[in-house]
């Protein structure tokens, strides 16, 4: 792999890490002639930047170029390049929108994956995103600040992207006109899982969607050493159960429904480390309105 | 330890005077990023242990159920001859997935797509079979849809449609019990037997219900070569006789007939390949812009397109159509066969391997514009492109100083195997000399958005049930794309002749292709 040091400067030379990232290599010859789609920028505190550049390193052949930068106190950090990653170690925040200016692939998509660090940067980095991915460890005060974000461009977050395969099923149920008839049915609405963030959203969901909100009793429930959710269960005279199979790489579904004979399958959860969820992110252009509507929601959920 | 660390119980909102939780149109899809699924389905495999089944349908049902795209009630019915339990069928989902999807270990979504797994067995002329089908639907799920794949050889397309029929199987009680049928290739042998064919399927099923399949319509690129022309502003104004010279369409295979050479020897290149695959790909590209992409819209466009193509026989008996035999020769690197040496085929068989013809089309668009198309056998390469050349410059301004001649542009789509788009343009070589050098551009779907490009038949399936029918040959273009082959068949027919030119097995078929293009002054693109 080609990788460079630049010398550190008064000002970062994105000039410099411009022509190193054209500069042929050995490795960089099998994408040459690739089409290049969009730049992944990746902005949060150092040690959630690791298990990051691993990520985005999985998506050299994508045509993508990523931008992984740490937060710091730094106004030049020594900007590492490899093939299709710059990586800016301790950038001090108010260099951070000129950075992501200057190195994102110009006419092309840009999606900021923030994993955390000083909110009020965020609005900058939101104009010049053309989709904003959050992803911070404790999201409460970003997701307060989804409604204003999403003037500027469309956001989401990688525990919503993490439930796409779990709201899925969910609706497939309710394609299902016995099980839509029992609507009425269903009283209680149980989320497990070992991220009280991803139940809130998944409740966050469900009560941005139904119309009569009295009418569920949430219980969200959080266990340790689980996967950041595990069991959803729509429960009351009938019910609908999704549950993480034992191979964890599937989910199982079952239905308990009157009129309905027993409906159960097991389905695959796809892809879910931080390449793949990104990948996904990568597909999607459009804002992302359930998931305001979600968060928003989530709020009233404590 | 799973123990509860906490337990939020949370009552919300006071009540208030609704009856459902949800409104009845599922609101629970909207804003999914995951592309809709059918709603209830049973598919009806006719020919549940033949070829096709194993190789293409049995493993992009597994694919579609991976990707979450099947929906939460749907099962599957083989029907074959063959009298066996539904462990049978099951056998065969388990065998294909090893041998076509590269699934050693069954897995969790394998086995639970096995458990709907049922099969049905009989003759296809029996109506006893149709009964008993009729009984499994409503068994299984009788408020599902139902959709009959007709995996099946032509031959017995009529029967099991008319049985169908009989059977009230294609009746639609209601808007969600719709049944649909899908027809596979060869849809009819020449324009009679489609007319004939698409009469009795009329007679039972509406047009909306039937999917005439051809999987490369199915194909990424395909789809994308509407994208390209339609979604970008900067490559329609080209798109025309102006600024094209011409089209070049190349279907290439490197396998002999194998062993399908009972039916290819009443079928032959023209039939095979050129009546479906290559005229949809030529409707694709000379096509006006649909108002909108609706199954519709989409079709008319093209079917407007074949209506602009000229005869192939003209008024005099000419036919601007070479076709000719693989002889024995090498390929990768193995000595093969001539055509007439493979097993099951006559040794005095006429049946041709490879035809290569000049159309034209006389539209507004694309008048003067020759579209020049081959498909071939024993190639040396397996490749499918449309390749459109552009017009040279107006002046060569760079003749004195550059010792090249310059490269017409050329927009290339690859279809298979690597799907993308490529574009040749001109640019100067680097150093002090003004010289001037071909050079490609190049966009691969396989790499471009990562994640996997779905097989054809997985698109087209699930198309299918969603009941979008704009990837699927309508009556008329079938029909229209018989009446342009079938004279050149009756021509072949009157001419009787007792052998045909060969071209070596690996070589790129014969002169008399080359001299078609040749005779305009143009040479078939070197793949």
């Amino acid at each position: 792999m080609t990788e460079l040091l630049l010398a550190s400067g008064v000002d970062v030379a994105f000039t410099e890490i411009e022509s190193a990232l054209l500069r042929p290599s050995a490795e960089a010859g099998k994408g040459a002639g690739m089409a290049l789609t969009a730049t992944i920028v990746a902005a949060g505190p150092a040690d959630r930047l690791r298990d990051a550049e691993q990520a985005v390193a999985g998506l050299k052949d994508v045509g993508v170029r990523a931008v992984l930068i740490s937060h710091g106190d730094n106004p030049a950090p020594v900007p590492r390049v490899s093939n299709h990653i710059v990586a800016l170690n301790g950038l001090r925040a108010e260099y951070l929108n000129n950075a992501v200016a200057a190195l994102r692939l110009s006419s092309l998509p840009t999606l900021v994956w923030w994993r955390g660090g000083n909110a009020p940067n965020l609005e900058g980095l939101a104009r010049l995103a053309d989709r904003l991915v959050l992803d911070a460890e404790d999201p409460e005060e970003v997701w307060g600040r989804v409604e204003e974000l999403a003037q500027y461009t469309s956001v989401t977050d990688l525990r919503w992207t993490r439930l796409t395969r779990w709201r899925a099923l969910m609706a497939h149920f309710f394609d299902i006109p016995e099980v839509r008839a029992a609507t009425d049915d269903f009283r209680t609405l149980r989320i497990e899982g070992s991220d009280v963030h991803t139940l809130r959203l998944f409740a966050g969901w469900i009560l941005s969607i139904i119309k009569r909100r009295d009418r569920l009793t949430f219980d969200l429930v959080e266990r340790e050493g689980t996967a950041p959710i595990e069991t959803v269960v729509l429960g009351g005279r009938q019910e609908l159960v999704l549950r993480m199979a034992p191979s964890r790489t599937c989910v199982e579904t079952s239905a308990q429904v009157r009129n309905l004979s027993s409906t159960s399958r097991i389905v695959s959860l796809g892809g879910q480390d931080l390449c793949a969820l990104l990948g996904e992110e990568l597909r999607i252009r459009a804002r992302d309105v359930a998931f305001e509507r979600a968060v928003a929601a989530s709020r009233s959920v404590r | 330890m799973n123990s509860a660390l906490s337990v939020t119980s949370i009552r919300l909102f006071p009540p208030k005077s609704v009856s459902f939780l949800f409104v009845p149109s599922n609101p629970l899809q909207d804003g999914l990023r995951l592309e809709p699924t059918p709603g209830p389905t049973t598919l009806v495999i006719f020919g549940a242990t033949g070829d096709l089944t194993r190789r293409k349908l049995l493993p992009a049902l597994y694919n579609l159920s991976r990707g979450q795209r099947l929906p939460a009630r749907f099962s599957v019915i083989g029907v074959a001859r063959e009298d066996m339990p539904d462990d049978g069928i099951r056998k065969i989902f388990s065998g294909s997935l090893r041998e076509f999807a590269g699934v050693q270990q069954e897995d969790e979504v394998a086995r639970s797509l096995t458990e709907r797994m049922h099969y049905v067995g009989g003759d296809f002329h029996d109506r006893a079979l149709y009964e008993r089908l009729k009984a499994r639907l409503d068994e299984i799920d009788n408020g599902s849809g139902a959709l009959f794949y007709l995996a099946i050889p032509p031959s017995i397309y009529a029967t099991v449609i008319e049985q169908l029929g009989a059977a009230g199987l294609s009746s639609q009680a209601s808007e969600r019990q719709w049944r649909r049928v899908i027809v596979e290739k060869p849809f009819g042998t020449d324009l009679a037997t489609a007319r004939e064919l698409n009469q009795l399927v009329h007679r039972h099923f509406a047009e909306d219900q039937v999917y005439r399949i051809d999987h490369y319509l199915g194909k990424e690129t395909v789809q994308n070569l509407m994208v390209f022309r339609f979604a970008n502003g900067m490559f329609e104004p080209i798109w025309n006789r102006r600024y094209i010279d011409h089209v070049q369409i190349t279907a290439a295979e490197t396998v002999g007939v194998e062993r399908r050479a009972n039916y290819y020897e009443g079928a032959g290149a023209l039939r095979d390949m050129v009546q479906n695959h290559l005229m949809q790909l030529l409707a694709l590209v000379a096509m006006e812009p649909p108002i909108t992409f609706s199954a519709e819209s989409v079709r008319d466009r093209k079917m407007d397109a074949l209506l602009a193509v000229q005869p192939l026989v003209d008024d005099s008996g000419g036919c601007e159509v070479v076709r000719a035999q693989y002889a024995k020769g090498w390929v990768a690197g193995a000595e093969v066969p001539g055509y007439r040496e493979e097993p099951g085929v006559n040794s005095k068989s006429t049946t041709e391997t490879y035809v290569a013809l000049r159309m034209r089309l006389d539209s507004w668009r694309w008048a003067g514009v020759p579209f020049y198309l081959r498909t071939g056998k024993r190639l040396p390469k397996r490749t499918t492109e449309i390749a459109i050349q552009m017009r040279r410059p107006p002046l060569e301004i760079f003749k004195r100083v550059s010792p090249t001649s310059v490269a017409p542009n050329l927009l290339i789509v690859n279809v298979q195997p690597d799907e993308g788009l490529s574009i040749r343009f001109e640019a100067k070589i680097p150093g002090t000399r003004m010289q001037l050098a071909p050079v490609m551009m190049n966009f691969r779907y396989g790499s471009a958005f990562g994640g996997t490009v779905p097989e054809a038949y997985e698109t087209l399936l699930l198309d299918a049930m969603l009941g979008d029918a704009t990837l699927f040959a309508r009556h008329d273009f079938v029909e229209g794309s018989w009446g342009l082959i079938t004279p050149v068949h009756e021509k072949w027919k009157g001419e009787n002749v007792r052998s045909l030119p060969t071209y070596e097995a690996g070589e790129w078929g014969p002169s008399e292709a080359e001299a078609l293009m040749a005779r305009d002054g143009r040479r078939w693109r070197t793949l």
